[in-house]
């Protein structure tokens, strides 16, 4: 289980003029890391406002009635607004569904995708300077404290481990830097040739001097070490061809034969094997008599050699007994807190008073802090937030026991002025407005949901077997990416330059004519590339799409998907994807959440609901879009979705459904368990329930995907 | 009538609009034949939305004709400008070679006069006629409308004129009050009513200020129908016919949901009447529930009222379902054009290929091996040598091509 975010029994609701206005009601879900949940109803189901929660950005008039957003080991729905600044668009980013309102209006809108990229840099070098420095004091006080080394000793091994690393990752930036130059050289290089043999307009000269002022800079960095010499004769070269440049058929043929012989060494360049820096960087500051100009295979066997014997072996073994003596002191903590959570439970299951609820909960998030294990590389955000949720729920618990009856007066008081007003035959123009009231039953359960969620959690994690070793590796892997973080300069042209390759990538042609240009020259379509580009340039770790692509046409949807999609695969991003058009989603999500009336009616993989949906809004949402074999009527959704100031009592979709039963309208479904990724809220899951066939278009559909699937192997 | 339905209801020949050097729709010719959906497909900005706002006279069209029912009611002028200055640059160029040459050689002079004559009467005919193609294109652009009042209150007129003859007393009176009203409508008809929009906002579509009942039927009292209880029922029956009910006539259009908000715009465009529905990406801002629901309605319709429909959208997967024959534009040129089977089941020009390959799936596992084709209209074609032109490849299949493209597709598919 590796949860990035998980949200837990999420109700939000807005205040409005007519009532309360319930637009989410319990929802529960996981965002696995690197996987895509996908979102999908109608307007009005809640789905906007479950991501605009995540990203803390609800608005005025909202109420959130209860439940948790955990991510990184805090709470989304408690922070606070500066500390919600390091994390949206930084750590998750949303891409709106109306570009125009994310996009300023008076700025360039190069300045505007590079602004990000620029600034983020700047923290994110700083961010992960100090997330390096804590998990490595982290680490070295817990060597320390196993008692196994010298202390001396271990402070010395991290001050070494901590130099070489990052001089390895400076030697890796340079080296990565010089390779994006080379290959968008290369790419250049390429287009030119194209062009002279379409026999287009092109300032041959101006290029060439181009090309050879990149040429100069790749060829002073590490990447070229092995080049130097061919490099030199390629820009004679160059120089000679843009002196002697002819606008003929010759003379074009000839520059088209130096700048393929460019490409050629360009891509040599690229494809030679690359350098271990990390043993590099120790080899060269450590070993005495370093000889860095080998080959770079046999330095790299040399360095690794080096590195591991003199070095790499003890540190390992140091970080092992650390990462052992850390987990093994949280678990026996675990242990501890196990019994204390049951008394608490007992506590707070009955009326409790207030300076004995708050000295409980003091002490035993005292001793819940005590059991976090600070190693462990994904944070366990139930224990995190233990102390702020606990603390929270009980002071909500006795507000609302004072505030209530208060409330309750209030609202009387004013309906019986108004009642009163009215029986005068006094023109009432003002609404009463609407109370607001808990049941204390209902905020004690919240408290005990807490305790009890810690509980299960502890329970799972002190039944798991861990790997030291492995977790250890993981550990050391980390501290390389967070020095390489670190290290990792942006300028302000290197900006650019990414900027006008994202641009590229999200399908705006010229990229470094648009870079300079505003956001009202652009269409529609482009103005949401240009959103994407931003909210991608940040490189999140979470990304909200909140109907992306619904005012693109398909083949630019198909290149955004395909791009989100791409970066998916390499940024390991987690995405949380909104859409009412099953079609999209079946190409992007790993899991799906059907939600209807603010809450989930079917959740399972995209298999589970594409290839056996069980819901009937599932059906109904399945069999209302054509597909390219649909012939006959589409089956429409009848009427529109329930007024959610009045939520109705039973199952919400019931009044539209035309399978429903009686119970539909009298009681809420719980969830139905099919599968171990598949749920359903439906009563027809329900082991007395009738049989009810699936409607045809869709099991017609399902084998015919199906027959493609096994029989048509030519059809891809 | 028998032959009724090979006779197109709308024609576009040679349709070009251009907004300063912008070539938004550059030569795109088709007809629609009457009673049939042709759906519009291509990427946005390639002209799709401004050849239907062109038919409907929202533009004044730079070149190329539209007819509709056999009548122009729409025609550019810059084809025949070329025409001229083109003459005007040839003669030039003829005479001037005369001149020299009697200039060189005396005795030439006489025989070359007589051709410098010659050239110079042929320009001034030239001229004449495209002179006058402008001038009826001129006034077919701005009196088509006029015409057909014009022709219309004359059939009443002799419809009434007749029936009058034969009846006396208060029924004439009676009579004669209808033909008031029918006279009166007939000369404010114009041809262009008979061609109605959708559009695709339907928030941006229709006058926050307006009650529903004075939206739909602000098309009627324009055309001059002042019969308050005819307009009221008519509304009614409209409101009844695209789903929506009678009540809803009295509230704004802020009250309504997408859905409905769209059936409104429907109404309001039926009320008239027209032979030709120009429905503008009508389902794109909707939920997909309520896109069901619209494509139903429409469906409905045409059978109903016998509606023939431009469907411009860009989801393939409705446009498939809806259409008849599909017409693919790409950076405003048409590329393809196709019955909506032959189209999916054998497209050639390789933009089509493309935009094919790029339909989402509700289809998990065909969808994860799916691989778009990506179009590149410069690698993809060699335009040096040949020029392209939209040519028929196999009947009723238009592919906008070259020579040895042509042969190279009709290769392919084995025809």
């Amino acid at each position: 289980m590796d949860n990035i975010l998980e949200v837990k029994n999420l109700k939000v609701s807005f205040r409005t003029q007519a009532g309360t206005l319930k637009a989410v009601r319990d929802i529960s879900f996981n965002l696995e890391r690197g996987k895509t949940l996908a979102i999908v109803g109608e307007s009005g189901s809640g789905k906007s406002v479950t991501a605009k929660a995540m990203l803390g950005i609800l608005a005025g008039n909202t109420i959130i009635e209860g439940g948790e957003i955990l991510y990184d080991g805090q709470d989304l729905l408690k922070i606070s607004e500066d500390d919600f600044h390091h994390i949206r668009g930084d750590k998750i980013a949303m891409i709106f569904q109306d570009p125009l309102s994310s996009l300023n209006p008076i700025v360039k809108i190069g300045k505007q995708i590079t602004e990000a990229t620029l600034l983020k840099n700047k923290s994110n070098r700083r961010e992960a300077k100090a997330e390096m420095k804590r998990l490595m004091n982290a680490l070295k006080s817990s060597v320390i404290a196993s008692g196994k080394y010298d202390a001396a000793k271990v402070n010395e091994m991290f001050a070494t481990f901590h130099k070489f690393c990052m001089e390895s990752n400076r030697l890796e930036n340079e080296f990565n830097i010089a390779f994006t130059s080379t290959a968008d050289l290369r790419a250049d290089a390429e287009d030119t040739v194209f062009k002279l043999g379409k026999d287009q307009k092109l300032d041959v000269k101006a290029l060439l001097r181009e090309y050879e002022s990149k040429l100069k800079r790749i060829n002073k960095s590490i990447l070229t070490r092995d080049f130097h010499k061919e490099i030199d004769a390629l820009l004679t070269q160059l120089h000679t061809a843009e002196k002697s440049y002819q606008d003929t058929k010759e003379g074009k043929a000839a520059v088209s034969e130096v700048l393929e012989k460019l490409e050629e060494v360009m891509r040599r360049v690229e494809n030679q094997t690359k350098p271990d820096f990390f043993s590099w960087g120790y080899y060269k500051l450590y070993c005495q008599n370093a000889d860095m100009n080998q080959e770079v295979e046999t330095l790299n066997a040399v360095s690794g050699k080096y590195l591991k014997e003199n070095f790499m072996d003890q540190f390992v073994e140091m970080a092992q007994s650390g990462v052992a003596y850390s987990y093994n002191t949280a678990r026996k903590n675990k242990e501890a807190v196990l019994p204390k959570l049951a008394e608490a439970r007992k506590f707070f299951a009955v009326d409790f008073d207030k300076a004995a609820a708050k000295k409980l909960c003091g002490e035993l998030s005292d001793a819940v802090d005590a059991s976090i294990d600070h190693l462990e590389y994904l944070k366990d955000s139930a224990a995190y937030t233990f102390r702020s949720a606990m603390t929270n729920a009980i002071n909500r618990y006795f507000y609302f026991l004072t505030n209530n009856p208060k409330e309750e007066a209030r609202f009387e008081r004013q309906s019986k002025k108004r009642e009163a007003m009215i029986a005068r035959g006094k023109n009432v123009t003002w609404k009463v407005v609407p109370k607001v009231v808990y049941a204390p039953e209902e905020l004690r359960g919240n408290i005990l949901a807490i305790i009890d969620r810690l509980d299960q959690r502890y329970q799972e994690a002190l039944a798991q077997d861990v790997d030291i070793a492995d977790r250890t590796d993981k550990l050391i892997a980390h501290f390389k990416e967070e020095g390489s973080l670190a290290v990792h300069r942006i300028t302000k042209t290197m900006a650019k330059e990414m900027a006008v390759k994202l641009m590229e990538e999200v399908g705006i042609h010229e990229p470094r004519l648009r870079y300079n240009q505003y956001p009202f020259e652009f269409s529609g379509g482009m103005r949401q590339r240009i959103v994407i580009a931003i909210a991608l340039a940040a490189n999140p770790d979470i990304l909200i799409c909140d109907e992306p692509t619904t005012a693109l046409d398909v083949t630019i949807q198909a290149q955004i998907l395909e791009l989100i999609n791409k970066l998916k695969k390499e940024r390991n991003l987690s995405i949380v994807f909104i859409t009412h058009d099953l079609g999209v989603v079946a190409n992007m999500a790993d899991n799906i959440a059907v939600m209807y009336a603010g809450k989930i009616v079917e959740y399972g993989t995209a298999e589970d609901i594409f290839y056996d949906p069980r819901h009937p809004y599932t059906w109904a949402l399945l069999s209302s879009m054509p597909d390219l074999d649909t012939k006959e009527k589409l089956d429409a959704i009848p009427g529109t979705p329930p007024n959610m100031i009045y939520p109705p009592q039973g199952d919400a979709f019931a009044a539209r459904n035309k399978y429903a039963m009686q119970i539909d309208f009298e009681e809420c479904p719980p969830f139905f368990k099919i599968s171990d990724t598949h749920q359903a809220a439906t009563w027809l899951l329900h082991p007395d329930a009738p049989k009810v066939e699936v409607p045809k278009t869709i099991t017609e559909r399902i084998a015919r995907m199906n027959a493609k699937r096994t029989g048509g192997a030519s059809h891809a | 009538m028998p032959n009724r339905n090979d006779e197109p209801l709308l024609r576009v020949e040679h349709l070009c609009q251009y907004f300063g050097s912008t070539k938004a729709v550059d030569d795109v010719s088709f007809d629609i034949k009457k009673g049939e959906v042709f759906g519009l497909v291509g990427e946005s900005g390639c002209g799709k939305t401004t050849t239907g706002r062109s038919i409907i006279k929202i533009y004044n069209i730079t070149s190329g004709n539209i007819y509709f029912e056999g009548q122009r009611i729409g025609a550019g002028t810059l084809s025949y400008r070329n025409a001229m200055e083109e003459a005007k640059k040839n003669t030039k160029a003829e005479i001037g070679a005369l001149q020299a040459d009697s200039a060189a050689n005396a005795g030439h002079k006489a025989d070359n006069d007589a051709k410098i004559a010659e050239a110079k009467k042929k320009l001034a005919a030239c001229l004449a006629e495209n002179k006058k193609a402008i001038a009826a294109a001129k006034y077919d652009q701005k009196h088509s409308d006029k015409e057909y009042a014009a022709k219309m209150a004359a059939k009443v007129t002799a419809e009434y004129e007749e029936k009058l003859k034969h009846v006396s007393g208060e029924e004439a009176d009676k009579l004669r009050k209808k033909y008031k009203h029918d006279l009166n409508v007939a000369k404010h008809t114009k041809l262009i009513t008979q061609i109605q929009m959708i559009f695709q906002d339907p928030v941006a579509s229709l006058d926050p200020r307006m009650t529903v009942k004075e939206i739909i039927a602000e098309g009627l009292v324009i055309q001059g129908v002042k019969d308050q209880e005819y307009i009221d029922n008519k509304v009614y029956e409209m409101l009844e016919l695209v789903g929506l009910v009678r009540e809803h006539a009295g509230r704004y259009p802020h009250e309504f949901s997408g859905g409905q908000r769209q059936r409104i715009g429907i109404a309001r465009a039926i009320v008239m009447n027209p032979e030709l529905l120009i429905a503008d990406e009508p389902v794109s801002a909707l939920d997909v529930s309520i896109q069901a629901q619209v494509i139903n309605l429409l469906n409905e319709l045409r059978e109903r009222l016998g509606l023939t429909i431009l469907f411009i959208a860009h989801d393939l997967s409705v446009v498939k379902y809806f259409s008849n024959r599909i017409g693919v534009m790409y950076y405003g040129k048409m590329v393809e054009l196709a019955e909506t089977d032959e189209l999916f089941a054998h497209p050639m020009h390789p933009y089509t290929r493309s935009l094919l390959s790029a339909i989402p799936l509700p289809d998990p596992y065909s969808e994860r091996e799916r691989t778009r084709i990506i179009y590149n209209a410069l690698k993809d074609h060699d335009y040096s040598v040949e020029q392209p032109t939209l040519r028929e490849v196999c009947p009723g299949h238009f592919v906008y091509c070259s020579d040895s493209e042509e042969r190279k597709y009709k290769e392919e598919f084995g025809l």
